[in-house]
């Protein structure tokens, strides 16, 4: 009975997770399928395929500025929030201040705003202190939300990390500097990388706070719904599918330099 | 030990207080050269800050830290000649054993040939096999990371080395074995070693002298016989474990009556002045006797329990409210069944009266 009772729950957990798989993966696989035709219309079952937007979508200058765009507020972005969010987790997690339970607080809360209320907080921000809309105030907008998120990421490494071995560095003649370099940062590594991560992914698929801030700047999601809402191409499953695509190579790339950093560490380059 | 040959660390009213409240209250202590001094003391009663303090992690209040005639108050912990064993040993856990262990000679700029002929060195006189110089940290047992900490600490050449209880961690065993480790270690760096605990039988086992650590004060310091066989007041006494406490009021020359267990005692020489105090017998000092008169004192109670201590068995004696404790070696053991009257006693020599401190 309890064999049978087993095979049952067994059977139940494959059904559920090959849904999930279907219903979570599928429409993605949909949006490449979309972008593999050559008429001007989105129609299914598609009647003629080919590779026609492709090359229309690669040659296209407007699109390579808008990656262009996308990319440098993600890069921007991520090397800023590392350099806060390093610093903010360790006053988040690691020294003991006056104040310090309010900034915990008080950090945290940007991420539980709307975001469409966040941009259009900071677009009214802006305005008031006339600053010029652009992809530089993008990527202010962006930090607002994602250095919370990236701190709360390397805090987790944080926590984990025992702080008397900043001390016996300490004792054992290290400077303040030296502690940093040997001991502090490279035992946080896995956090920050895995935050830089987390700050180029966010940044890259954003959409509201871009919406608001980017003023005559376009990133590949705001792209992507104005020419939904107006003047459909299969090109924009095509640029959709090279976004989604990206997103996934700097996961798994990131996935896999984690993985030779660990084991590199573990063999000892010491 | 052999004579101290002077003065290494001297203390002059060290305070340190936080909030108001003194966590070490104004110690003055001299630890010698190259002797083993443990300060052992309860959790709370300030040992950890005053290491702090000696090691250069936290700022005195008041008074003076004297390193060798010179005052090091203000130096911090990275200019300090000493080194720190911390409970937690704080291994680096993104380095190698070998690159933990030369950490302070690569922050002077030793070259690595130099640092390695060190690390490997002191991983032989620690009994680490030289295949371990690869190891991660993460990858080896308690007691080896035990000596890991210890040899990156030696590898410093601190002119003190101290130990923030870095053996509590351990299982029992483990902990037997490496209290001598550590001792044997001592005897052959010839190095000053000021070690805390709050176990006063890990002090005994190790150290040349001990100070016994009470609310910030040090209330006793002495060899680990003295603190053993003469405690100064019922908190050392108590301290060391299983002892037998009498409340007494003196009531003449080496007198002494009891509320709690009748009759007049004979005592050893008492303090002048003192009117209450405590009689303090070592449980290996009581014995069974057949007749009132085979010791300078008796009482008599009844037989409770019986513990076997591997070597040595324990009893416990009721007499009226009082629980007395007996320690006997295995082949001496009374032969008695529980609940049955017994006859206790011991010499006034073998018992000591202490204040209430």
């Amino acid at each position: 009975m309890k064999t049978r009772a087993v095979r049952i729950r067994h059977a139940l957990i494959v059904v559920w997770t090959i849904a999930m798989v279907i219903f979570v993966y599928l429409p993605s696989l949909s949006i490449t399928l979309a972008s593999l035709t050559s008429s001007r219309y989105f129609i299914f079952p598609i009647n003629k395929w080919g590779l026609d937007w492709w090359r229309k979508t690669l040659d296209s200058i407007q699109i390579h500025q808008i990656l262009e765009t996308s990319l440098v507020i993600a890069l921007v972005v991520t090397a800023i929030s590392i350099v806060l969010a390093f610093f903010g987790a360790l006053a988040f997690a690691r020294y003991d201040w006056k104040g310090r339970s309010w900034f915990q607080k008080l950090i945290l809360l940007p991420i539980f705003f709307p975001q469409s209320v966040l941009g259009l907080a900071l677009l009214l921000w802006f305005n008031a202190i006339g600053l010029q809309l652009s992809w530089q105030t993008a990527v202010f907008a962006h930090l607002v939300w994602i250095v919370p998120v990236v701190t709360l990421v390397i805090s987790i490494q944080v926590y984990s990390f025992d702080p008397a071995i900043e001390e016996a560095a300490y004792d054992l003649g290290a400077s303040r500097l030296q502690v940093l370099r040997e001991i502090t940062i490279p035992v946080l590594m896995p956090g920050i990388f895995s935050g830089g991560l987390f700050a180029f992914l966010l940044s890259w698929g954003n959409f509201p706070l871009s919406l608001f801030t980017t003023g005559a700047d376009t990133t590949v999601p705001e792209y992507l719904y104005a020419k939904m809402v107006a003047g459909y191409t299969p090109g924009v499953p095509v640029l959709g599918t090279i976004s989604t695509v990206g997103a996934i190579v700097i996961l798994i790339g990131g996935y896999l330099v984690m993985l030779a950093l660990n084991r590199r560490r573990r063999a000892g380059a010491g | 030990m052999a004579g101290p040959d002077g003065v290494i660390l001297y203390l002059k009213g060290l305070t340190k207080t936080f909030a108001g409240h003194a966590a070490v209250d104004a110690i003055d202590l001299e630890i010698f050269e190259g002797e083993l001094f443990t300060i052992v003391g309860p959790s709370g009663s300030g040992k950890t800050t005053l290491l702090r303090m000696l090691a250069g992690m936290e700022m005195p209040t008041s008074g003076d830290i004297i390193l060798r005639g010179e005052k090091i108050n203000a130096i911090p912990a990275n200019r300090r000649p000493t080194c720190m064993v911390f409970q937690s040993l704080a291994l680096f856990p993104h380095k190698e054993v070998g690159a933990n262990i030369e950490f302070s000679l690569k922050i002077r700029g030793v070259d690595p040939a130099t640092r390695k002929r060190r690390a490997l060195e002191l991983m032989e006189m620690l009994r680490l096999p030289e295949s371990y110089y690869r190891r991660a940290v993460t990858q080896i047992s308690g007691g080896e990371r035990q000596r890991v900490a210890l040899a990156r600490a030696l590898a410093f050449d601190p002119e003190i080395l101290f130990f923030d209880e870095p053996l509590s961690a351990l299982d029992y065993k483990l902990r037997k074995t490496l209290e001598k480790e550590l001792k044997d270690i001592h005897r052959e760096t010839k190095k000053t070693f000021v070690y805390i605990t709050h176990s006063l039988e890990e002090a005994m086992v190790m150290s040349d002298r001990i100070g016994v650590m009470r609310s910030g004060k040090l209330v006793q310091i002495g060899s680990p016989q003295e603190i053993y066989s003469t405690p100064n007041s019922k908190f050392v006494s108590e301290f060391i474990g299983d002892v037998n406490v009498v409340p007494v009021t003196v009531t003449g020359d080496r007198k002494l009556t009891s509320a709690e267990v009748p009759g007049e005692f004979r005592a050893p020489p008492i303090a002048d002045g003192m009117k209450d105090g405590y009689l303090v017998v070592r449980p290996e000092f009581l014995r069974f006797l057949s007749e009132p008169g085979d010791a300078d004192n008796h009482v008599a109670g009844k037989l409770y329990n019986e513990y076997a201590l591997g070597s040595r068995i324990q009893y416990h004696v009721r007499v009226g409210e009082m629980t007395f404790v007996l320690e006997k070696l295995r082949h001496e053991a009374f032969q008695g069944k529980l609940d049955q009257d017994v006859l206790i006693g011991w010499d006034a020599a073998d018992s000591i009266v202490v204040p209430d401190r």
